[in-house]
């Protein structure tokens, strides 16, 4: 079989996401122990098995209230942002650039506050996060592109710091506008980041376009080797390439773009997975775009459970992810920085 | 029967930023001839390639097996002409034979990954040109004359038989740079077609069924190599002295050193 090696990794990294996963439904401030889960499975699922019902909608409520859908949008966030992260760095043929650092976040952090001050619509907020997600890249990208004609890393990794802090300011002046008792004190708590807000009525919601656009990205997968040649050879080799980058950025832009509204800013994952992704089983964007989604989730459900479990309070995710993506990108910085002049 | 180009470019213009870098070039490619463009530096050898490529738009008509460049999406060309460019590291390393099968990409459908096929094809083209032993190895960590033998292959592995290279042997070490000559002359005598920029009068004297001369943006010579390169023409395009000598019964072209020579 061709794609044996495939295979292989994609089996090993979906387990060790389904262990994690696992453990974050039983782990928490109310510990559900293995045997208990299994009688309470017996019962949900197949009405089988003794368990009293007192206990029985306790964990009920624990799991289907409280635990799963944060599960479920912990993967589905991370798988985003790292599929996106992977995406980028191949459109830009650049090994630094995120949905952070281009300035997506940013963006829309930015259009989803316009949205919750402008209406109450969910759909309304969604929209205008990808719009001006959308706007931010292309503000990253023409301000990367004024300096120099030649595609420089630096430059765009510059555009997008502006474009990041442009977007930044104006979210500023919505807060400073919002009502302080009430869209202000959302907007703020929203944005640091966390996931345990959700419910699983909104998780699905979202959860259409995400998988629409990471499904999307991972059947595009051949084309982003040959893009990351550079444009010239890769049109050489038959790319369209102008559809495959713009069909490919508004993907990316959807799902990042989403995962901000879900979640705020959740930074670093979307740089470091693909990264990590990379050393261990190469470039080829074949395995890179499904596995760094699979890792993704992976890493921020582990990342989740730190943040519920760690201390008494609850840390905001997009801290945590910070400080444990800051260390690793800085080994992953000291071990590529050959391939990158 | 007359005989039909392959690729056929007809009073080609092109300009940069008010700058006339093409003004009125004929070009005409035929089937397993080897054709070695030579000129100066910036007189448009390497804007033309990429204006057959359709990399960059012109004025002008360029046809490919007498269809016009219009006409053919870049799809479309990757399945007539394969492009050697002088390599160029690109951040992420992939595997020789990733680089390889790349080159399969322009017969795939839209959603179709490379099959068991197409990785047999990409095998046997490694085999070809004799570096099967570098498959597993990261292009990036290749010296230059081994990336150029790892995109000559990903050229054959996209069974075509027009092969255009941009400077082939720039950058490449003395050995190197003979051994992929060579290459190029085997791979001419198997029937595959060439379109080759070079700066080295000498290596378009030693490989090449045909030599087109530009300067200042026309082609101003185009003939057997024998009668375009010659003192003359060295003189006139290169402002230096040179000889053409015989050498073990080919042709040389060799340059005079002269120790006052004015400010290049």
């Amino acid at each position: 079989m061709r794609y044996k090696k495939e295979a292989k990794y994609l089996l090993l990294a979906t387990l060790t996401l389904a262990i994690v996963a696992l453990l974050s439904l039983l782990w928490g401030q109310y510990q559900i122990d293995m045997s208990t889960f299994v009688e309470y499975l017996n019962y949900k699922l197949f009405s089988k098995g003794e368990i009293d019902s007192q206990t029985f909608t306790l964990i009920d409520n624990i799991i289907l209230e409280i635990r799963l859908p944060r599960v479920l949008l912990a993967i589905l966030l991370g798988a985003a942002l790292s599929t996106s992260g992977a995406v980028f760095q191949a459109m830009f043929v650049n090994p630094l650039v995120s949905p952070g650092i281009l300035g997506v976040l940013a963006g829309a952090s930015f259009g989803a506050a316009c949205g919750m001050l402008l209406s109450d619509s969910w759909l309304i907020v969604q929209v205008l996060a990808f719009a001006f997600g959308f706007v931010a890249v292309g503000f990253a990208v023409l301000i990367g592109s004024m300096v120099t004609n030649s595609r420089s890393t630096v430059m765009l990794v510059l555009g997008g710091v502006i474009s990041a802090a442009l977007f930044t300011s104006l979210l500023s002046i919505i807060k400073y506008v919002a009502d302080p008792y009430s869209t202000l004190p959302a907007i703020v708590y929203w944005l640091m980041g966390s996931l345990s807000m959700a419910q699983l009525n909104e998780v699905a919601f979202v959860a259409i376009p995400i998988l629409l656009s990471i499904t999307g990205m991972i059947f595009m997968s051949k084309y982003f080797d040959l893009m990351s040649l550079g444009d010239e050879e890769a049109k050489a080799l038959g790319v369209n390439v102008k559809l495959i980058r713009i069909v490919a950025i508004i993907l990316a832009t959807l799902a990042s773009s989403l995962s901000v509204v879900m979640a705020g800013i959740i930074g670093w994952v979307g740089l470091i997975i693909p990264h990590i992704v990379r050393m261990a089983v190469g470039p080829s964007h074949r395995l890179l775009i499904p596995l760094s989604a699979i890792v993704g989730g992976a890493f921020l459900l582990l990342a989740d459970a730190i943040s519920r479990l760690a201390l008494s309070v609850e840390i905001p995710i997009g801290i945590l992810t910070s400080l444990i993506g800051i260390p690793i990108f800085i080994i992953v910085l000291k071990n590529a920085r050959a391939a990158w002049n | 029967m007359e005989l039909k180009p392959i690729i056929s470019v007809k009073d080609l213009h092109f300009s940069y930023k008010n700058h006339q870098v093409l003004s009125g070039v004929n070009l005409e490619l035929y089937r397993g001839e080897i054709v070695s463009l030579l000129g100066p530096n910036g007189c448009g050898k390497s804007t033309l390639i990429k204006l057959i490529l359709k990399l960059i738009k012109g004025k002008g008509e360029i046809a490919i097996d007498g269809k016009p460049l219009q006409n053919y999406s870049h799809k479309d060309i990757a399945s007539h002409v394969a492009y050697i460019p002088q390599y160029n590291n690109t951040p992420f390393n992939y595997s020789v034979q990733e680089m390889v099968v790349m080159g399969r990409v322009s017969k795939l459908d839209f959603f179709a990954l490379p099959s068991a096929h197409d990785y047999k094809v990409a095998d046997k083209a490694l085999q070809k040109i004799g570096i099967e032993h570098l498959k597993s190895r990261a292009f990036g960590q290749l010296s230059g004359g081994q990336k150029q033998m790892v995109l000559l292959a990903r050229a054959i592995a996209q069974e075509v038989n027009v092969f255009i290279m941009d400077e082939p042997v720039a950058g490449l070490d003395y050995g190197n740079q003979i051994r992929l000559l060579e290459l190029i002359s085997e791979l001419g005598s198997e029937g595959y077609t060439f379109l080759k920029t070079t700066h080295y009068p000498d290596h378009a004297l030693l490989v090449s069924s045909r030599v087109v001369v530009m300067n200042g943006g026309v082609v101003i010579c185009d003939g057997a190599p024998e009668d375009v390169i010659s003192k003359q023409m060295i003189e006139d395009v290169y402002n230096i002295k040179a000889d053409i000598i015989m050498h073990d019964s080919h042709r040389r072209c060799v340059p005079i050193f002269e120790r006052k020579r004015e400010a290049i």
